[in-house]
């Protein structure tokens, strides 16, 4: 708390030191600590992106001179029917890869925070298992697993639910959303982890306040607990809807966009169009677009998230339950 | 002070990026690649131990497709023995690495001096094009590959100087390696169900319905990949058409259709069979792979499949019928020499082992089909019907090799239009046109 009070003095009364090194020219004189920091950034990611970008504005094979294209590779984007049908995909798997997996998350590190629970770092080791394990892997394995004879229609078939038994991945209503389950699976420990990661920087006195004053549960995950997890929140949103947006070697190893053209998404067509159509312009121009949607959308995101004032975010909520408290 | 960093990282990152982009922006891209035509020299007599004598010490590099490992154990040190200066150096990749990376690798400063390709559009036809690949025709010649059966199997590899269509042209490339499409039958339950194997797609149709009142799936199907329908199909399109027409389609000859009436009834035929039940259900859930071994341990009546289905399969329990109507089958991916090697002698010579007697003999005995049939014998009867379906298909010029040859997205295009067709979402006349559609502008 003190700290705080300290920093926020220092905004506004600029002390010497501080404007002393203001003075020297903080960027410019550190510029030879972050040159070699700087010089691989563009290399290795500032220079491949440029030459996405070039490459967007040509037809180009990968092997003969490109010819000059000017912008028909994103009219292209736009034009065709097969891309819009694939991002309306990706909206829909948005719900199940960032949505539900930071729902599901908060639900049990809210739980994990508050039950003692013997065993908990093996609980937690094994909920955030999806996570690392190869997206191969959990492809191959959700594939079996939801395959017609597989160990899902099995259950449904002996708890009297047959009737709802199906080829999962092979049937055209219900593939995208299998797809989706299977991303919410690998994505919900990731989300877990990092808010018990917030959960444990919360002041313990906080709940023990709200408890005299009466708070249940609830009350006390949506007064605290959530407030609270806003940064962390924020975070796996962001990763959770890259991942979405992104998505790839899921669809690839499941269904290759099937049955028909049910399950495509972007970085499918961005796969075909470079590996399998020899079209690097066109999938360049595929990329960069959706590269400009995924940091919109996480642009909104980290807007949405957003702590309403500019105070630091800890203090905010702790004063509010402080002052709260003291009314009463 | 917080605006000031901001303004200068700014400054700094959009300093960056345009410093990239007048980098990256100097030439369009592939500039400064562009090749001449391949200027070596053509050979006008077989390349002999002392032609390849001449290299000196050397290493012949390669990559090939992982499903040839086996046949390679068996030719390499074959291939060292007959040409001792010469080293053999494979690097083995899967079929879907080898065709997504070959092309790149072929065009690469390092590129492998023989390698293998795929026939159609997506890597043989871009490795034309860029003149990455030695023409092979005088080879053809002194080798005697023009002659015998396995002639006609060299087609696909013969392309438009310009790498536009193929079929008919020059010679790129040879695979000593066939395929053949055929009807897989569960002996046991054929017997049970009192009927004897069905040798054309109509005695096949007549046999599906009793298989499906017995309560047995007629045909295993696995069609996630969306391949699998897609040589069903074709098996049926071939009995209403001729085959020249359909391969003159797949070679991308102008003015060719899809939209006939032959493969709108294939089309509805595929429909009816699937709502039937013919391929039972969750079809498009499952792989071809995984469908092969439920088949193998006992699945379904029949399988409307490829040869390379058969290495799965017990002559015990299994047979195979050939299709003489025809439809898929081809050649495996061919070889191919680099235009770029300075080791065009040992190249040669690699490619000269492979079509000879036997290493067909070799290719037979690692469970897969040669080219070369004359002399080449079996002692497991599956294999036996197998090698018989060849020689009886090839005899009748039946084959139309693969319909994804055509453009480089039509598995995709026609694969997943099929699953549509089959699922009753779209008309087989529909089906018809959108694959026509995507033909017509991968011709244009």
């Amino acid at each position: 708390m003190t700290f705080v009070t300290h920093r926020r003095s220092a905004v506004a009364v600029p002390t010497g030191p501080r404007r002393r090194s203001r003075l020297t020219g903080p960027t410019w004189s550190s510029l030879p600590y972050v040159a070699p920091a700087l010089a691989f950034f563009a290399i290795f990611v500032i220079y491949p992106i440029c030459v996405s970008v070039q490459t967007s504005f040509y037809n180009y094979d990968g092997l003969t001179v490109a010819t000059f294209a000017g912008f028909s590779n994103y009219v292209n984007v736009f034009a065709d029917s097969n891309l819009r049908a694939a991002l309306g995909h990706s909206l829909l798997l948005l719900v199940f890869y960032a949505a539900l997996p930071v729902c599901i998350g908060l639900l049990l590190a809210g739980a994990m925070s508050r039950i003692r629970i013997y065993g908990l770092t093996v609980f937690r080791a094994l909920l955030f298992l999806p996570q690392i394990l190869s997206s191969v892997v959990v492809a191959v394995a959700w594939r079996g697993m939801l395959a017609s004879d597989g160990p899902v229609n099995w259950l449904l078939r002996h708890i009297g639910l047959g009737a709802f038994a199906t080829s999962w991945l092979g049937n055209f209503n219900t593939a995208l959303p299998s797809i989706g389950l299977i991303g919410t699976w690998v994505e919900y420990g990731l989300c877990m982890v990092l808010f018990l990661a917030g959960i444990v920087t919360i002041d313990r006195s906080l709940y023990e306040a709200a408890r005299l004053d009466g708070a249940g549960p609830v009350r006390e995950f949506f007064a605290i607990t959530l407030p609270a997890l806003r940064p962390q929140v924020s975070i796996a949103l962001i990763l959770t809807i890259t991942f979405a947006l992104r998505n790839f070697d899921l669809i690839w190893n499941t269904t290759r966009g099937g049955p028909g053209t049910s399950t495509t998404v972007p970085s499918l067509y961005v796969y075909l169009d470079a590996f399998q159509n020899r079209q690097l312009g066109q999938a360049s121009a595929l990329a960069v677009v959706l590269t400009i949607i995924i940091l919109i959308v996480v642009a909104i995101v980290q807007v949405a998230v957003r702590e309403p004032s500019a105070h630091p975010r800890r203090t905010r909520s702790l004063r509010r339950i402080q002052r709260d408290g003291s009314a009463r | 002070m917080r605006n000031t960093s901001t303004v200068r990282l700014t400054v700094l990152a959009v300093g960056a990026v345009a410093t990239a982009l007048v980098l990256s922006s100097c030439a369009a891209p592939g500039a400064g690649s562009a090749r001449d035509a391949p200027a070596g020299s053509t050979i006008s007599s077989k390349v002999s131990v002392a032609d390849v004598q001449k290299l000196g010490k050397t290493t012949l590099k390669m990559w090939a497709d992982q499903a040839e490992e086996p046949l390679m154990k068996d030719v390499v040190p074959a291939f060292e023995k007959t040409y001792p200066n010469v080293t053999v150096d494979i690097t083995y990749k899967s079929f879907d690495d080898l065709v997504s990376t070959v092309v790149n690798a072929a065009a690469s400063a390092s590129a492998p001096d023989v390698f293998q390709g795929n026939i159609g559009y997506a890597v043989d036809g871009a490795l034309v094009k860029a003149k990455l690949v030695r023409p092979l025709d005088d080879v053809a010649k002194v080798s005697g590959w023009n002659s015998g059966t396995g002639a006609s199997t060299l087609d696909p590899a013969k392309w438009n100087a310009a790498g536009t269509t193929f079929g008919a042209g020059a010679l790129y490339g040879m695979s000593p390696i066939s395929e053949v499409q055929g009807i897989y039958y569960n002996k046991s339950k054929l017997g049970a169900l009192g009927l004897q194997p069905p040798t054309t797609i109509a005695e096949l149709e007549t046999d599906l319905p009793t298989a499906e009142k017995a309560g047995m799936q007629p045909i295993m199907l696995g069609n996630s990949d969306q391949y699998a329908g897609t040589h069903i199909f074709s098996d049926i399109a071939v009995t209403d058409q001729t085959p020249a027409g359909i391969r003159a389609w797949i070679g991308g000859k102008s003015g060719s259709t899809f939209e006939t009436s032959g493969n709108v009834k294939a089309a509805d035929t595929m429909k009816v069979w699937a709502k039937a039940g013919y391929f039972g259900s969750g079809y498009d859930g499952l792989s071809n792979q995984d469908a092969i071994a439920k088949f193998a341990k006992g699945d379904g009546v029949f399988f409307v499949g490829g040869s390379w289905n058969g290495a799965s399969l017990t002559s015990a329990e299994f047979g195979l019928s050939s299709l003489t109507s025809g439809g898929v089958g081809a050649t495996a991916s061919p070889w191919h020499i680099s235009s770029k090697t300075n080791k065009t002698a040992a190249a040669i010579a690699w490619l000269d082992m492979l079509h000879t007697p036997t290493v067909g003999q070799e290719i037979l005995d690692t469970g897969r089909l040669p080219v070369i049939t004359d002399g080449v014998t079996s002692k497991d009867p599956l294999q036996e019907e197998t090698l018989t379906a060849l020689k009886e298909t090839i005899a009748a010029g039946t084959q139309v090799g693969y319909y994804d040859w055509t453009t480089t997205d039509m598995l995709t295009v026609m694969g997943g239009g099929l699953q549509e067709v089959m699922a009753g979402r779209t008309s087989s006349e529909d089906f018809t046109k959108t694959v026509q559609a995507a033909w017509v502008k991968g011709h244009k």
